[in-house]
């Protein structure tokens, strides 16, 4: 159960909806709501906006592709110990 | 990166990193350790030894064995098991060797290995990576590290996993699943 209530996509301001629609882009996925850290993420633009321009730099195609650092991620985050 | 083998592979890689890690920063690395338990010396006669070290250093490319195999040679019938655990992980195979080697050095990072992190490091430039590439791990290493610790704050629960489409292929030489 998570320590706060995530908000559904319709509680957040119209820039955050535009965040949304690029994660889904970002992901080639069509969510019902947006993924938790999505919201997250979009909780506090000013943090989250920095955030996930650094993500987006870091994850794009240069000598490792973009699936090679999803592979790369999904391990960082098996250490991590990390359910999500 | 779809289909199950792939990830089992990186499961692997991951594994054995850590095993490699945990022996080379908490035991090798030790002089406390190694005056007691002195590592294998790089010209030791036994037959095993020698083809064991000659497999080493061939898989590294590199003249000396890297401390961690001298000491786990202590027990050499187990060393030598390990070791074909190890290259059977690392060698190219579904996954190339040289996102095997950015596996095991985030895995490294991840786990604050000094050992594991500078190894791996190092495989990374000898298969080839250059210094964006290095970069890139580094960042995606960090982003996750930072991913991951918001969601355990938070603790989120997982909705990401219907993404991925479910591999049905069997086991590796096994029958296709019935029903």
């Amino acid at each position: 159960m998570p320590t706060v209530r995530l908000r559904d996509a319709s509680e957040y301001p119209d820039p955050a909806q535009r965040l949304f629609e690029l994660s889904k882009i970002w992901f080639n996925h069509d969510f019902k709501e947006p993924a938790a850290m999505s919201r997250v993420m979009a909780w506090d633009p000013e943090f989250g906006g920095p955030h996930g321009r650094a993500m987006k730099r870091a994850m794009a195609s240069g000598e490792f592709t973009r699936g090679e650092k999803e592979m790369v991620a999904a391990v960082v985050s098996g250490v991590n110990a990390c359910e999500y | 990166m779809t289909g199950d083998a792939i990830w089992y592979e990186a499961a692997h890689v991951v594994g054995v990193t850590n095993a490699l890690n945990v022996a080379a920063d908490g035991l090798a690395a030790l002089p406390a350790v190694t005056s007691m338990l002195p590592p294998v010396t790089e010209d030791d006669p036994r037959p095993e030894i020698v083809t064991l070290f000659a497999e080493i250093r061939a898989f590294y490319a590199r003249p000396e064995v890297p401390a961690v195999f001298r000491f786990l040679a202590r027990d050499a019938g187990y060393a030598a098991d390990l070791w074909g655990a190890v290259r059977r992980a690392f060698d190219d195979n579904r996954l190339p060797r040289r996102l095997k080697e950015a596996l095991a050095f985030a895995v490294s990072l991840t786990t604050r290995s000094p050992w594991g992190s500078a190894f791996h490091l190092q495989e990374m430039r000898r298969l080839g990576v250059g210094d964006g590439g290095v970069m890139e791990v580094i960042g995606v290493t960090q982003m996750f590290s930072s991913y991951t610790k918001i969601a355990d704050t938070l603790q989120l629960e997982p909705d990401m996993g219907d993404i991925a489409p479910i591999d049905d292929s069997p086991a590796p030489g096994g029958p296709a699943r019935s029903g």
